[in-house]
């Protein structure tokens, strides 16, 4: 379950590379590739700064034209698809 | 849902430089008889700073696999320099080698420092015997053997490359069974090739065509069980990628040589370039020579097409050094449309 306190980050094994605003993410371990649409994209993105996941939320606000809370049970949900994809997980703070 | 696939085909039709093959050096400490690098090539080899920025710029221009070739890549003096640098930098690193020198502590330093997604290792036959009469090193199959343990204890993700040979044909099956035993991937290449200076003289041990015959059918055999077991799609998959180009040589993907000369790829020696002159950014966006194997290998997909689907069967960068045309057919090919009208090859390509 992911909290808006929560900080995450890209998983070490992981590798990824914007592909004209597709993202592709190669899990080292597993040997298994994933591509991830725009909202992916800008997700790791934004993850590459360390900050909670509410400032996460704060920028994609600002981006898209979504009402918060909507914004907020579909980003999480897809946070947490990521969790179990084992592209990204819970920084050690 | 864009898949995979759809991801690589993008990166052909767009000019998307996605893979870069790196020939660091070609010395090496095995002797293959047909090793198909060029001795006599000379130049003016890359320093490690021109590699960093290099691979500064590749990641700029959106590249995630980075291979180390060569030669024997680990017989470069700042190969670990090299390979923590291209980490830090995000790429998919493989590594190809021969193997014999990664033994305990040389495979820890490249699990530890490098990291890389695969180490492609060459075993060259079942029996020392015709390992080391391929390598032309003495005792080195048994030594390959002893680092292949070590390797794979410590994690590293291993594949075994094998050219196929009149000297190692008979021995398929057992390959296989070792590979399998190991539990690693094994990729047998039938095609044999000239030396990169048109030396034919490795065609002397190309396979015959029964040794290809028997390697399709058991290729055919093992890719029809593992449908079976359904595989995960790998990282490696690129075999579904379909498009108006016949590969994505220059369009998807560059080889360097020690030299800082630039290839559309491996087999494609048709240069494009040196980074000694101009930054790969550069090449890669203003390069006539570039554009020219861009339009090629469309045209080869339209004229090699009229055979029937060669898959990955066809080469034009072996085309052009045998026949002088990228899109002309070469014994090898001329062999497999052959396989395939007495339906060993199956009519969907290798």
């Amino acid at each position: 379950m992911i909290a808006t306190d929560m900080i995450l980050k890209r998983c070490v094994d992981t590798r990824y590379r914007n592909i004209g605003g597709e993202g592709v993410v190669v899990r080292q371990t597993a040997g298994e590739v994933l591509v991830l649409n725009e909202i992916g994209v800008r997700v790791l993105e934004l993850l590459e700064a360390t900050m909670p996941v509410s400032g996460l939320l704060d920028a994609l606000d600002a981006e898209y034209e979504i009402d918060r809370p909507t914004l907020e049970r579909d980003v999480l949900a897809y946070l947490q698809e990521l969790v179990d994809a084992g592209v990204i997980e819970h920084a050690a703070v | 849902m864009t898949t995979y696939a759809d991801t690589l085909q993008r990166t052909w039709r767009e000019n998307i430089l996605f893979s870069a093959l790196v020939e660091l050096t070609y010395r090496c400490n095995l002797n293959c008889f047909f090793c198909y690098n060029d001795p006599q090539l000379r130049g003016v080899p890359l320093t490690t700073e021109q590699y960093v920025h290099f691979f500064e710029d590749l990641r700029e221009l959106g590249t995630l696999n980075l291979t180390f070739s060569g030669g024997e890549p680990l017989a470069r003096a700042d190969f670990f320099n090299l390979g923590r640098q291209a980490r830090e930098l995000g790429f998919v690193v493989r590594v190809k080698s021969n193997g014999h020198a990664l033994n305990g502590r040389l495979a820890r330093r490249l699990r530890e420092e490098v990291d890389p997604f695969m180490v492609e290792v060459s075993l060259h036959g079942a029996r020392a015997e015709t390992h080391d009469r391929q390598t032309r090193v003495s005792g080195s199959f048994d030594k390959l053997l002893t680092n292949l343990g070590e390797m794979r204890a410590l994690g590293l993700r291993v594949k075994l490359n094998s050219p196929l040979t009149a000297w190692n044909e008979a021995e398929v099956e057992a390959m296989f069974a070792l590979a399998d035993g190991w539990g690693l991937p094994i990729q047998l290449d039938p095609q044999i090739t000239p030396r990169d200076d048109g030396d034919p003289g490795p065609l002397s041990v190309a396979p015959s065509r029964a040794g290809v015959a028997r390697l399709l059918e058991l290729q055919r055999e093992r890719a029809e069980a593992r449908q079976t077991e359904k595989e995960p799609r790998s990282a490696d998959a690129t075999a579904e990628v379909a498009g108006s180009k016949h590969c994505g040589a220059g369009s998807a993907t560059v080889t360097v040589d020690p030299f800082g000369n630039v290839y559309p790829c491996v087999q494609w020696r048709r240069r494009v370039g040196n980074l000694h002159e101009q930054s790969i950014q550069a090449i890669w966006r203003q390069s006539q020579e570039l554009a020219e194997v861009r339009r090629l290998a469309a045209e080869v997909k339209q004229t090699v097409g009229q055979h029937g689907p060669l898959g990955f069967g066809f080469c034009p960068g072996l085309a052009e050094q045998e026949t002088g045309d990228p899109a002309g057919l070469y014994p090898a090919t001329q062999r497999l449309l052959e396989l395939r009208r007495q339906d060993v090859v199956p009519s969907d390509g290798l």
